[in-house]
């Protein structure tokens, strides 16, 4: 009940806003949005309690998917002939559900919408009730996307998400926003095309091999599928095909192009979304739907491809990033190189690289929907982006400037933040991973991280240390306030979660471990033959909780008894750290 | 004797009973009008909106005779009720409905009676075409279809351009007209009888006459003659001029009824009903890759011509060419998936979704225009959210379920072909699927121009007060189909499943 609310009250409200009171003034829309995005926060609080009080899931036999509450309806019901000319029935349903890793996303979700409704609360004035309405559809759709257990539905919500987004950029965006906008929308349509046809396919070919009435439930899809899982080349084919959407949303390196553009444009809000939660998607379809599905493609393509666009996507996000002169474009190619830390941290395809992936999804969110936050607070002031512009304004605007400084340490990955968790999860994870490359691959995203640092501390030093440079400013009579009280409210969330989960990561990976390790169990099934026999082996082991964290010589740390934990083996070479050198 | 003769009229008329009370309106209607008009053709205001109520009424009545009728068992006479006959009658009977609707007030009162009895009586072709059982009264619907729609494209405007769309579809109609009757003369040489029942069997036990090379040859002029009617690619040249020069409500009925017309009559000429066993013959199984081609060119063309076009209706038109194209991969699926999603009931899901949303798309042109505007660019619908915020939003909501986006039915009708293709486990049924989805993609781009002239630019023209409330209430049918079907599909998909 309460996963309805949740999903429903946001599209309820937009729904309100736009028929009855689509000419509010600002003012009223603004705070009707605001009471609605914060009940609704509150409602995923209410179902993440909820979730947390249900009895542990540990060592109960369950799907390599499977939520831990569920609502089901039926939706339609297909009949197909089956070889001896009978007719079955195939069901797709309403089937909803929350496991650990949604509840985390739904949470982060609701959070970053209160974000971009009070980030936007004076910056939209013209057609402020159809924006925040907007707002809240979108806000509908990502919610939906992670509560959806049948592939049909996830599909669904996941296009759903293109509506909002499509008029939030077209309307509200900067000077380029129709352009930006038709281009996103085609390009990420293009991709979920070649996505859908790759669902139907896998859809069919499961029915035909496994005789599923409920084909398009994941968790029946994937039960069946690890008990009779289709041929390799079938796997590889159709891998490529369901990845193709994925990957232009996540974005990968070459199918990033559509975001750097959508991210200049797009109002700060729909950027604190886009950034937040949308790119999620794209990880999260492979978490959800390629994992479990298809566990040989995504040892035979997806390791090998997705790990290279990932690597390439650090790097070349990384210098793009360090040659911008936009703040935002900048952050929006830190997104690139970020997000390619969370896809390599998941194609490690173990226990730690996959729930470093995850962190790397929930930590991305915040920061770089807290620096774009950031970003348009400062937009609103100087009415510029441009780094060669601005200049020691630490001194001017202290607040912004600390605000600034925090959250970029997150996002650089500073030890104590919360960056640092998921960045080194994953990569240990990636030089831990049964494949070839995996220490290459890490080895090189690793250098990303030392780029990482390079670009977000230059764009701190040029903006806000060194000798005072203000824009041009005349023709705004207002003197420049630093950050009010609504300001310091829309972050302070974001930042403090920020050093929470820096410091206190268990249980975050609590929450989502049981899901991560179900589903690592059914890649082992199928890892290379070489690697199996030692991939059982650290299995076995793993189940021997450790007891001491000091092995690796960094102070006692909730992130290292977690690594630890899944890597016990002494044999093991010490992995190089890459978050402490900076 | 005599009582045997009156026993089977009466049989047969009454499996076509709600065309009887159509027709009979239609005669009522003919015959009164003369009588409420001038010599200079004019007659007193409100008389369209009379004769509309009546033909409202006559639908209302003809649809609870159907809606009491359940399909029969088929027999040997001239008329037959079957499951297709009684799904089509209910699909024409709504389209009849939202069609008077957007027609309410697009005729001068002194042509109304002549527009709206051209209405019905194309109403009652549809019906006739799924109701035959017999070459002849298949003909014949086919041209109560096509003699009534000359009249009805012709009547509410008479301007050059209308007249000019008008003659063009006189005589491509005429000409398409002739390759069917064509095609089927040579199907009753071959089988030596001309119904449609004998013709399905003959066919199946392999009689293919003493000339075997007639039956491909009358198949393909069959499939060329309607596939005028559905604007199947290279038949198409005459939609976007006539949806352009002809009426809104014209080009809104252009859009759907020949559709209708055209698909049912293929389905009951090339795919006989009644599962015959996989390698039975059939009339669409003769035609080798005709039909995979004819959809795929469809698509392409439709699509790749509609993003040139800067006229609203000619882009419709052209989209109504694509969309054709899509229900086209379900006619060549067919129901020769052995193991898999039925084609042709996918393709009725699609037609009954197509209505709806272009049906709808086309009541928002006019609850948008006024007698003395017509919106005729893209641009002239720019900036139409702040004018009519609520035409804007249903508007995009059809453009929406066209480029097959949820949550609107459009995205489940898609998914069906896809099913549908897919499952046939062929590889041209792949390369079908593949090449739906390419176009989808394509498609995309031109509806977002709309929807993006309409959202993200200033308003084009000031504010139109102008109100359309009989167009507005079709399209608030079409937007409640359109939403309906995405959340509870099951309820036309068991309406569905009685045709096979």
């Amino acid at each position: 009940m309460l996963m309805l609310v949740t999903i429903f009250l946001p599209l309820v409200a937009a729904g309100l806003m736009l028929f009855l009171d689509i000419r509010a003034t600002p003012t009223r829309a603004r705070w009707t949005a605001l009471i609605a995005t914060l009940a609704t926060f509150f409602a995923s609080l209410g179902l993440a309690g909820e979730f947390l009080r249900l009895p542990s899931a540990e060592g109960v036999a369950r799907a390599p998917v499977q939520p831990r509450m569920e609502l089901r309806h039926d939706w339609l019901t297909l009949e197909r002939t089956d070889a001896e000319g009978n007719s079955q029935p195939m069901r797709l349903e309403f089937y909803l559900g929350v496991d650990g890793i949604s509840i985390t996303m739904i949470v982060l979700t609701t959070l970053l919408c209160v974000c971009g409704v009070l980030v936007s609360w004076t910056s939209i004035t013209e057609r402020a009730a159809e924006f925040f309405a907007i707002l809240m559809v979108l806000e509908t759709g990502l919610i939906g996307v992670f509560c959806a257990f049948d592939l049909v539905l996830f599909y669904v919500f996941f296009e759903f998400t293109l509506i909002p987004l499509f008029f939030l950029v077209g309307i509200w965006g900067g000077p380029l926003r129709r352009y930006a906008a038709g281009k996103f929308f085609v390009y990420t349509l293009a991709g979920s095309l070649i996505t859908l046809l790759g669902l139907v396919s896998l859809v069919w070919q499961a029915t035909l091999q496994t005789g599923l009435e409920t084909p398009f439930s994941l968790p029946a899809l994937s039960e069946a599928l690890r008990s009779n899982p289709l041929p390799d080349s079938v796997q590889t084919a159709l891998f490529l095909a369901i990845a193709a959407g994925f990957m232009v949303k996540v974005p990968l390196v070459p199918f990033h192009t559509w975001l750097p553009l959508a991210h200049v444009e797009a109002p700060t809000a729909g950027s604190v979304l886009l950034a937040g939660v949308l790119l999620k998607l794209g990880s999260y379809g492979f978490l959800r739907l390629l994992m479990p599905m298809l566990p040989s493609g995504c040892w035979d393509v997806g390791v090998p491809l997705i790990a290279v666009m990932s690597v390439v996507g650090i790097i070349y996000g990384s210098l793009c990033a360090l040659a911008q002169d936009d703040i935002k474009k900048l952050v929006a190619y830190s997104s690139v190189a970020h997000l390619g830390f969370c896809m390599l941290g998941l194609f490690a395809l173990n226990v730690e690289g996959i729930s470093g992936g995850v962190l790397q999804m929930i930590n991305h969110g915040l920061s770089t929907g807290a620096l774009f936050c950031l970003v348009g607070m400062f937009y609103e002031r100087y009415h510029t982006r441009s780094l060669s512009q601005l200049g020691g304004l630490a001194t001017r605007l202290p607040r912004l400037a600390t605000a600034m400084v925090l959250i970029t340490f997150a996002s650089i990955g500073l030890p104590g933040l919360n960056g640092f968790v998921g960045e080194i999860l994953a990569l240990m994870g990636m030089f831990d991973a049964q494949h070839e490359f995996g220490r290459v691959y890490a080895a090189l995203g690793a250098t990303g991280v030392v780029l990482g640092a390079w670009y977000m501390l230059a764009m701190l030093q040029t903006a806000f240390f060194g000798e005072l440079k203000e824009p041009h400013h005349d023709d705004h009579a207002e003197p420049v306030q630093d950050l009010g009280f609504r300001e310091i409210v829309t972050l302070a969330p974001l930042a403090t979660l920020c050093v929470v989960i820096g410091l206190f990561p268990q249980p975050l990976l609590d929450i989502i471990n049981p899901d991560v390790k179900a589903l690592v169990t059914v890649l082992n099934n199928v890892s290379h033959p070489s690697t199996r026999a030692t991939q059982a082996a650290a299995e076995d082991q793993s189940q021997f909780p450790a007891t001491s964290s000091a092995s690796f010589g960094i102070p006692a740390d909730e992130s290292v008894a977690v690594l630890h934990l899944v890597n016990p083996s002494p044999a093991q070479p010490r992995p190089a750290n890459p978050g402490i050198g900076e | 004797m005599l009582d045997a003769l009156v026993e089977a009229l009466k049989g047969s008329l009454s499996l076509v009973l709600p065309d009887i009370v159509l027709l009979a309106t239609v005669a009522v209607v003919f015959f009164g009008a003369p009588f409420l008009t001038d010599e200079r053709g004019r007659s007193e205001a409100g008389l369209r909106h009379r004769w509309s109520w009546l033909a409202l009424a006559a639908v209302g009545f003809s649809g609870w005779l159907w809606y009491q009728s359940t399909p029969v068992e088929v027999g040997d006479g001239p008329f037959r009720l079957d499951g297709l006959a009684w799904f089509v009658r209910g699909l024409s009977l709504a389209t009849l409905v939202v069609l008077l609707l957007v027609n309410w007030n697009q005729v001068p009162d002194g042509a109304s009676a002549e527009s709206i009895g051209s209405l019905l009586a194309i109403g009652a072709g549809v019906n006739l075409i799924a109701a035959s059982n017999d070459l002849v009264y298949l003909f014949l619907a086919l041209e109560l279809v096509s003699i009534p729609t000359y009249l009805f494209l012709f009547l509410p405007r008479r301007d050059a351009a209308a007249q000019e769309a008008t003659t063009k579809y006189f005589l491509l109609s005429a000409f398409s007209s002739g390759l069917v009757l064509f095609g089927m003369s040579y199907v009753f040489g071959v089988v030596g009888s001309t119904n449609l029942q004998v013709i399905g069997q003959a066919l199946a036990a392999g009689q293919n006459g003493p000339l075997p090379m007639l039956l491909p040859v009358a198949a393909i002029l069959l499939i060329a003659g309607l596939g005028f009617r559905i604007t199947a690619v290279p038949f198409h040249f005459y939609a976007p001029d006539v949806f352009q020069g002809a009426g809104t409500s014209g080009a809104a009925m252009l859009s759907f009824v020949p559709k209708v017309a055209g698909f049912v009559a293929l389905i009951r000429l090339l795919i006989p009903s009644g599962w015959m066993g996989p390698d039975a013959q059939t009339l669409a199984n003769l035609t080798g890759p005709t039909v995979w081609w004819l959809a795929v060119i469809t698509m392409f063309v439709g699509n790749l011509l509609a993003i040139l076009q800067t006229d609203v209706r000619r882009l419709l038109a052209f989209s109504s060419i694509a969309h054709a194209g899509y229900m086209l991969v379900g006619f060549q699926i067919g129901r020769e998936t052995h193991a898999g999603i039925d084609g042709i009931d996918a393709l009725l899901f699609y037609l009954t979704v197509y209505g709806a949303m272009s049906l709808g798309a086309f009541a928002a042109l006019i609850a948008t225009s006024d007698e003395s505007k017509r919106y005729e660019t893209i641009d002239d619908l720019g900036g139409l959210s702040r004018t009519r915020p609520a035409v804007a939003l249903l508007m995009t909501l059809f453009l929406f379920s066209m480029m097959g986006l949820p949550p609107t039915a459009g995205f489940l009708a898609k998914l069906n072909l896809f099913f549908a293709a897919w499952s046939q486990g062929t590889e041209s049924g792949r390369w079908l699927a593949i090449f739906l989805a390419v176009n989808a993609a394509i498609a995309a781009w031109y509806y977002l121009r709309i929807i993006a002239a309409m959202y993200l630019r200033e308003p084009a023209h000031a504010e139109n007060r102008h109100q359309e409330p009989a167009a507005s209430v079709a399209m608030a049918c079409c937007a409640l189909v359109v939403l309906g079907l995405f959340f509870a599909p099951d309820w036309l998909w068991r309406a569905i499943s009685v045709v096979s």
